[in-house]
C-alpha cells in the first residue's frame, strides 16, 4: 500500500529539484524512490533505464558484498609533480570507526578524496532474509547503534504496513519521543566533537556532560542508553506513564537550557567559528545533484525533512519546523544541528503533553491482513538524515526482501565534493559536521 | 558529578537496567530460556549462560528468568573478567602497568554503539585520567588495546597488525558481545570468529554496549587493581 504522501508517477529524467533517493528491486522489478524538493513530494517511479548508468556510485556503495572495503570515487583523474596520495584509517581517532579515506593532496591542498567505505559491511539485509520480522529487529537497531530508534522505528512501519497491523497511536507517539531523544544526543556528541576538533576544551567537556545526561534519560525510561529494544512489532517495549511524560520533558528542558548557555559561549569564541565558517562549502546545486541528506542538505538550504515531507503519525498532527541555513559551510551546518536540538525540545514537550493513552501498556490487537504481493516502504529523519527502508514479507510473514537506504551512505560523496578546496586540519570539521557514519552505511 | 566509581559501587544511573545479566529463577526455565534466546547464550544442557553471547535483550523474561533490581542489580552488571590463557604471565603484565595505561581502541565491526562508550570514558561524567589510564591515538603508544565489534572479514590483517606493532608488554581487552562471541552478527557473511580467535585476549567486558563503568571496571581488572586500590592510586 502507499501512503498518500507519496506520488506515483513516472519519472524520465532528474534534475534540478528532483533528486534520486534510492534505488531498490521488489518482486522482479526495479524501481526509484525519487524526492522532489520543490514540491516537498516522494515521488515512486519505476526505473528510467538511463538512471542506473548514471548513479552508478550510489549503486554501488549499496550493492557491495560485505568482506572487501569499496572506494567510492567522484571521478577525475588527478596527478603530476607534487601530487601525493595518503591513506588515512581504518585505525585513526580521527575517524573512531572502522572505515578509511584517500586524500590526494597537492602540497597543503586537498585535491580530491576517496572515502573508502565497507570495511564493516555485516550484511544486515542479506541475513534477516526468511527470519521472522521480531528476530530481524535484533539485528535492523544493531545496524548503526547511535541510530538505532530511527533504524526500528522505519522497519516496524514497513512491516506493520505490510502486515496490516493497527498499532495503537500511542505506541506511535512513544516511538518519535525515543527517535527526538536520539536526534538530541546525536547532535551533542556533533557538536562535542567539533569542539574537541578545535581544542576547545570546556566546550567539549560540557557537551559531553550534556550527552551523558540524554543517554540517562534513555536509560531511565527506556531501559536502554543507545534504545535498543525501545521497540517491538505492534507497539514498544516501554510505556511512558502519566506521571513520566512530566518528568522527562522537564529533564529535556533542563538539558536543552543549559545546551543554550553553551551555544552563546560558543558563538562568541572568534577561534572556534574561525575554524566553522567557510570550511568544506557545499553549494546547493552540488547538495541536490549529489543526493545530500538530512542536515547536511538543509545546511545548504535544501527544503526536505521526512518529519514534514513523509509524515508519518505522529509527524503529522505536530508542529515541526525546517530548520534550514543558507550559508552551505560547516558553521550552516552546525547550525542546522544546534537549531535541531532547540526544535526537538519543543517537539518532545507536545508530543509528551499531547500524547494519546494513558501510559499503560499498549500493543497492536490480533493480526491485520498480511499483504505478501506487494512491498511497503518507510522513510525516517535519522540524525544524519533520511533513512529508507523497503520490507517486502512472504506468505507467512517473514522477511522476503528488505533493502536499506542509510542516510550516510549517500552523504560521502557530498562530503567528498565539499572537501576538495580545503586543507587536511579541516577534515575533522567537515566531517563531524556531516554527521557521517561508517556503521550507518556499512550496516 | 563525577563517579563514585571505583570508590564506591556504582550508581543505579551509572547501570542502566538493560545492562544487567538474565538469572535462572528455577531450573524447569533453563529450556525454555534456550529456545527464546537470540544469540545461543542460554545454555540448558550446561544450565549457564554465556555471558560473552548475551546481548541483554530480555526475551528470555518470557521463560521466566529474571533481572536484579536494587543493590543487586549494581553488583551484577559487573561481570568483566579474565579470559587470559597464562594467569602468570598476565600478572606479571600487570605489576607494569598498575600505575598508568595508555589505551587505544579499535573497532573491527561494530555497530558504532561500543565506540561510543569507550570514548564516552573521557567525558567529565566517567574521567578515566583520575585512575591514571589515557587514551593513545596510535599503536605504538599503546599498553592496551580495546576491540569493539564482530571481527569483519576485511579488519583480519588490520587487527593483527595492529597488534603486532604495539610494543610489549601489551593487554588485549574485548568489550561487547560482538567482539567476544560475535553477538547478534555471528553467522553473517563477513563474521570471521570471536577477537580471541586471532589475537590472544586477556579481559572480556560483556555488554550490548557494555556501560561506561561496566567497560572501566574492565581496564582496572586488566591492570590488575582491585577496586580499593583504584581508588586512591
Amino acid at each position: 500500500m502507499i501512503p498518500k504522501y507519496v506520488e506515483r508517477k513516472q519519472v524520465e529524467e532528474v534534475g534540478g529539484s528532483v533528486q534520486l533517493s534510492s534505488v531498490f528491486q521488489a518482486s522482479g522489478r526495479s524501481y526509484a524512490l525519487l524526492s522532489d524538493t520543490a514540491n516537498n513530494r516522494t515521488i515512486l517511479s519505476d526505473l528510467p533505464p538511463k538512471l542506473g548508468e548514471e548513479f552508478g556510485v550510489l549503486l554501488r556503495g549499496g550493492e557491495t558484498r560485505p568482506g572487501s572495503p569499496v572506494d567510492l570515487d567522484l571521478g577525475g583523474r588527478v596527478e603530476g609533480y607534487g601530487v601525493f596520495t595518503f591513506p588515512y584509517g581504518p585505525v585513526t581517532y580521527g575517524v573512531p570507526e572502522a572505515g578509511g579515506f584517500k586524500f590526494v593532496t597537492y602540497g597543503e591542498r586537498v585535491v580530491k578524496v576517496i572515502p573508502q567505505i565497507n570495511f564493516k559491511k555485516r550484511g544486515v539485509e542479506t541475513k534477516v532474509l526468511g527470519w521472522d520480522p521480531e528476530d530481524a529487529l535484533l539485528l535492523v537497531e544493531r545496524s548503526a547503534g547511535n541510530f538505532s530508534a530511527s533504524y526500528s522505528a522505519c522497519f516496524l512501519n514497513a512491516v506493520e504496513d505490510s502486515l496490516g497491523l493497527e498499532v495503537p497511536s500511542q505506541a506511535k507517539w512513544t516511538r518519535a519521543v525515543a527517535i527526538e531523544l536520539e536526534r538530541i544526543y546525536n547532535h551533542l556528541y556533533a557538536f562535542g566533537r567539533l569542539a574537541e576538533a578545535a581544542s576547545q576544551n570546556v566546550a567539549t567537556a560540557q557537551a559531553n556532560i550534556l550527552r551523558e545526561d540524554v543517554l540517562r534519560l534513555n536509560a531511565r525510561h527506556f531501559g536502554h542508553r543507545y534504545l535498543f529494544g525501545a521497540n517491538r512489532l505492534g507497539g514498544v517495549r516501554a510505556d511512558i506513564s502519566k506521571a513520566e511524560r512530566k518528568d522527562l520533558s522537564d529533564s529535556v528542558r533542563a538539558v536543552v537550557k543549559e545546551f543554550r548557555g553553551l551555544v552563546e559561549f560558543f558563538l562568541s569564541s572568534r577561534i572556534f567559528l574561525d575554524r566553522l565558517q567557510n570550511t568544506a562549502r557545499l553549494p546547493r546545486e552540488e547538495a541536490l545533484a549529489l543526493g545530500a541528506v538530512g542536515p547536511a542538505a538543509r545546511g545548504s538550504g535544501v527544503q526536505w525533512d521526512d518529519r514534514l515531507t513523509y509524515p508519518i503519525e505522529p509527524y503529522g498532527d505536530i508542529y515541526v519546523n525546517m530548520e534550514t541555513d543558507p550559508g552551505e559551510d560547516t558553521m550552516a551546518r552546525t547550525m542546522v544541528r544546534i537549531q535541531e536540538i532547540y526544535s526537538s525540545e519543543v517537539i518532545l514537550r507536545e508530543l509528551l503533553d499531547r500524547m494519546p493513552g494513558d501510559g499503560t501498556a499498549t500493543q497492536a490487537a490480533g493480526t491485520g491482513r498480511l499483504n505478501a504481493d506487494d512491498f511497503s516502504f518507510c522513510r525516517i529523519e535519522s540524525p544524519s538524515g533520511d533513512l529508507i527502508q523497503v520490507v517486502q514479507l512472504d506468505g507467512q510473514g517473514r522477511v522476503r526482501s528488505l533493502h536499506v537506504r542509510p542516510a550516510s551512505l549517500v552523504n560521502w560523496l557530498p562530503f567528498a565534493r565539499s572537501m576538495e578546496t580545503c586543507v587536511f586540519t579541516d577534515f575533522q570539521f567537515a566531517f563531524e559536521s556531516f554527521g557521517l557514519s561508517y556503521a550507518d552505511s556499512d550496516r | 558529578m563525577t563517579s563514585g566509581f571505583p570508590g564506591r559501587e556504582p550508581t543505579p544511573s551509572e547501570v542502566p537496567g538493560r545492562s544487567v545479566p538474565p538469572r535462572a529463577v528455577d531450573s524447569s526455565e533453563w529450556p525454555a530460556g534456550e529456545e527464546a534466546c537470540p544469540t545461543g547464550a542460554i545454555r540448558a544442557d550446561l544450565k549457564r549462560i554465556d555471558l560473552g553471547k548475551c546481548v541483554f535483550c530480555r526475551r528470555c523474561s518470557s521463560a521466566g528468568f529474571e533481572f536484579d533490581e536494587g543493590g543487586e542489580r549494581l553488583r551484577a552488571a559487573l561481570m568483566a573478567r579474565l579470559a587470559a590463557a597464562d594467569p602468570q604471565e598476565l600478572a606479571k603484565k600487570q605489576r607494569v602497568f598498575k600505575k598508568s595505561l595508555h589505551v587505544l581502541m579499535i573497532d573491527v565491526g561494530s555497530c558504532n554503539a561500543c565506540n561510543l562508550e569507550v570514548l564516552n570514558l573521557a567525558s567529565p561524567y566517567y574521567d578515566l585520567t583520575r585512575l591514571g589510564i589515557f587514551f593513545t591515538n596510535s599503536p605504538k603508544h599503546a599498553d592496551a588495546l580495546v576491540v569493539v565489534g564482530a571481527l569483519n572479514r576485511s579488519m583480519v590483517d588490520v587487527l593483527k597488525r595492529t597488534y603486532e606493532s604495539m610494543p610489549e608488554p601489551k593487554l588485549v581487552i574485548s568489550a561487547g558481545a560482538c567482539a567476544i562471541s560475535g553477538g547478534v552478527f555471528q553467522g553473517t557473511e563477513s563474521f570471521v570468529s570471536p577477537v580471541a580467535g586471532v589475537i590472544p585476549v586477556d579481559v572480556v567486558i560483556p555488554g550490548c554496549p557494555p556501560s561506561p563503568v561496566q567497560i572501566l571496571e574492565g581496564l582496572l581488572l586488566a591492570t590488575g587493581r582491585s577496586a580499593k586500590e583504584a581508588a586512591s592510586p
